[in-house]
């Protein structure tokens, strides 16, 4: 009997334990292998974060919480114990924040390119990233308490200016405000009736404008037209015989500009050889009428002029004789 | 009235003294260790294996209760997930120690005094100490110490089955799902929910055990000596365990949560 109390008592409390010490360490989440390190990451806050709380990768819970720990240089250290086979993603980066209104919050990995457009968010992941070392950077996002303080404040200015309103909206401003409710009314009716009539004008002008945009398609098929056709003719390749020939004659009417301007170079040479021939003419003449030399006392002297006519004259009449008489000047004898 | 006043006021005075006494003694036992220590198992099988079912039951159902509330209480505004929470730290600090240790006591703590009790009234007491027994080292060492040992044991199991019989009620009973249980359950989890129950078990099993045997050792008279001592026991237990579960939330939570 004593044996089997011995027995049964040891059996129980061994049992109890071994069940007792079992669902605690399950209930935590405690990995007995702990073949994988940690992740760690920095922060300046951890918020209300706490051991155990729930760590998410998109949206899916993916580890808990395992230390947090102050660092140095004011940082707070969060190791988190990720799930077997959790791979993180590029680029990574803990956000802490509320998981729900209740006051439990997590840590959620993810892109730095995914983290919310907050100024101050930025900064503190840039300030975290700064530090080096083998951490994830991380930021803390405001909790529901700051965001309803930041509401509070608001709706404080929201009932000051709905008091203000209040305090400017007496009998006399309701009075101006009905007034000018008339004039209002009074307005649009005059607006309505000028919008009528633009209406029309612009029914009218829109009709011009629709008539133009017809004209213009035409146009525009015209140079359509234009267009089919030049790419018709080149893809016959007319326009590259067009091309051709004027490159042809281009060269040719190159090559006549530089006759033209070989030309001109001789016509130069023979204006100059003109000019001085024309100069010693012009020398020759002035001494001839200054009666220099032979010349011009042929030019200048009538008594040779007369002289000359006389001897022109004795020669007509001696060729007249020896016409008549041609055996007396000519005497043939043969033997 | 004055009389009364100061008769009130001498008895606790002496109460507290006989306690004092009561306890001082037992502690001195403890050093005649060939004494108690063989009988040590069979009271430790007496005060707690044979109290796990009763523990056990009330465990089971306590969960079930427990979870059912929780879902007719968060309807609509807390995520139903918080159930598991709710049961997981109210069991574990709380429904767990107190309820076993309750519903010890009645067993437990009566069935000591009445024990001793009747052992006094027969002077089987008497007799032992003739024969250069120490009491205290034959009959109270043994039983608070398997108390002090077996009431974690058998609180812990309670632990474990209300919370399982919770989630078990919240699955077939309650819209929510294993996974979201689980979640709440291990959203504030943390060890020291175990450790604060099982010490304040431990200390709940000591103080049964050492008031039925005070009150047994105290019975005077016959049969109705010892059924008072018995009913004294049951009462004195349970506002004991009252007392100590306020001391401890006191000294352990409000510490620990500052």
């Amino acid at each position: 009997m004593k044996r089997s109390n011995d027995f049964v008592v040891g059996l129980t409390v061994l049992l109890g334990a071994a069940i007792i010490i079992g669902a605690t360490l399950w209930a935590q989440q405690v990995d007995l292998r702990k073949r994988d390190e940690p992740v760690l990451a920095r922060f300046r806050d951890v918020g209300n974060v706490r051991v155990g709380a729930s760590v998410v990768l998109r949206g899916v819970r993916a580890g808990r919480v395992e230390r947090i720990e102050l660092g140095r240089d004011g940082w707070v250290e969060l190791a988190m114990r990720l799930d077997p086979g959790v791979q993180l993603p590029r680029d990574p980066v803990v956000l802490l924040n509320e998981a729900s209104l209740f006051g439990e919050w997590q840590a959620t990995i993810t892109e730095e390119s995914a983290i919310p457009r907050d100024e101050a968010v930025t900064r503190q992941i840039a300030e975290a990233r700064a530090a080096g070392g083998n951490m994830l950077p991380g930021a803390t996002l405001p909790d529901i308490a700051q965001l309803t303080a930041v509401a509070g404040r608001i709706a404080g200015d929201v009932a000051s200016v709905a008091g203000r309103v209040e305090v400017a909206f007496d009998d006399q401003a309701a009075r101006e405000l009905r007034s000018s409710i008339r004039n209002f009314a009074a307005m649009s009716a005059t607006l309505e009736q000028t919008v009528r009539l633009q209406s029309k004008n612009l029914d009218a002008l829109s009709g011009e404008l629709r008539l133009g945009m017809g004209r213009l398609a035409g146009s525009a098929e015209s140079v359509q037209s234009v267009a089919q056709r030049i790419d018709s003719s080149t893809s016959t390749g007319q326009v590259r015989h067009i091309v051709d020939d004027v490159a042809t004659a281009a060269a040719r009417l190159k090559e006549t500009s530089e006759e033209v301007r070989a030309m001109s170079r001789q016509l130069t040479r023979s204006q100059g050889q003109l000019e001085l021939v024309l100069h010693r003419s012009d020398s020759v003449m002035a001494k001839i009428n200054a009666g220099h030399g032979s010349a011009g006392l042929l030019v200048n002297d009538p008594a040779l002029y007369r002289n000359s006519d006389s001897l022109v004259t004795e020669l007509r009449s001696l060729i007249a004789d020896f016409k008549a008489n041609p055996k007396k000047y000519v005497n043939l004898r043969i033997f | 009235m004055i009389t009364a006043i100061g008769r009130t006021v001498r008895e606790g005075v002496e109460g507290v003294g006989r306690a004092g006494h009561f306890v001082a003694e037992s502690a001195g036992a403890t050093r005649e260790l060939r004494t108690w220590l063989p009988l040590a198992t069979a009271h430790a099988r007496a005060l707690g294996v044979d109290s796990l079912p009763i523990a056990l039951f009330i465990a089971l159902f306590t969960g079930i209760v427990l979870a059912l509330l929780a879902s007719y209480s968060f309807t609509g505004a807390v995520p139903l997930y918080f159930v598991g929470t709710l049961v997981e730290k109210t069991v574990t600090l709380e429904l767990a120690p107190v309820l076993t240790g309750l519903a010890l006591a009645g067993r437990v703590g009566a069935s000591i005094a009445a024990e001793l009790g009747t052992m006094r009234v027969t002077e089987q007491i008497d007799a032992l100490e003739t024969l250069s027994y120490d009491p205290y080292a034959y009959l109270v060492v043994p039983r608070v110490l398997a108390g002090t040992v077996m009431f974690p044991i058998v609180v812990g199991l309670a632990m474990v089955v209300a919370v399982a019989a919770g989630w078990a009620a919240s699955i077939l009973l309650l819209d929510i799902s294993s996974v979201d249980f689980v979640k709440g359950m291990r959203l504030f989890f943390t060890d020291f929910d175990v450790r604060y129950g099982l010490v304040k078990s431990a200390s709940f099993g000591a103080a049964v055990t050492l008031i039925g045997c005070m009150c047994g050792m105290r019975a005077r008279g016959g049969a109705q000596g010892v059924g008072q001592g018995a009913t004294q026991a049951v009462v004195y237990s349970a506002t004991t365990i009252l007392v100590l579960d306020a001391f401890w939330a006191v000294v352990w939570l409000l510490g620990k949560s500052r």
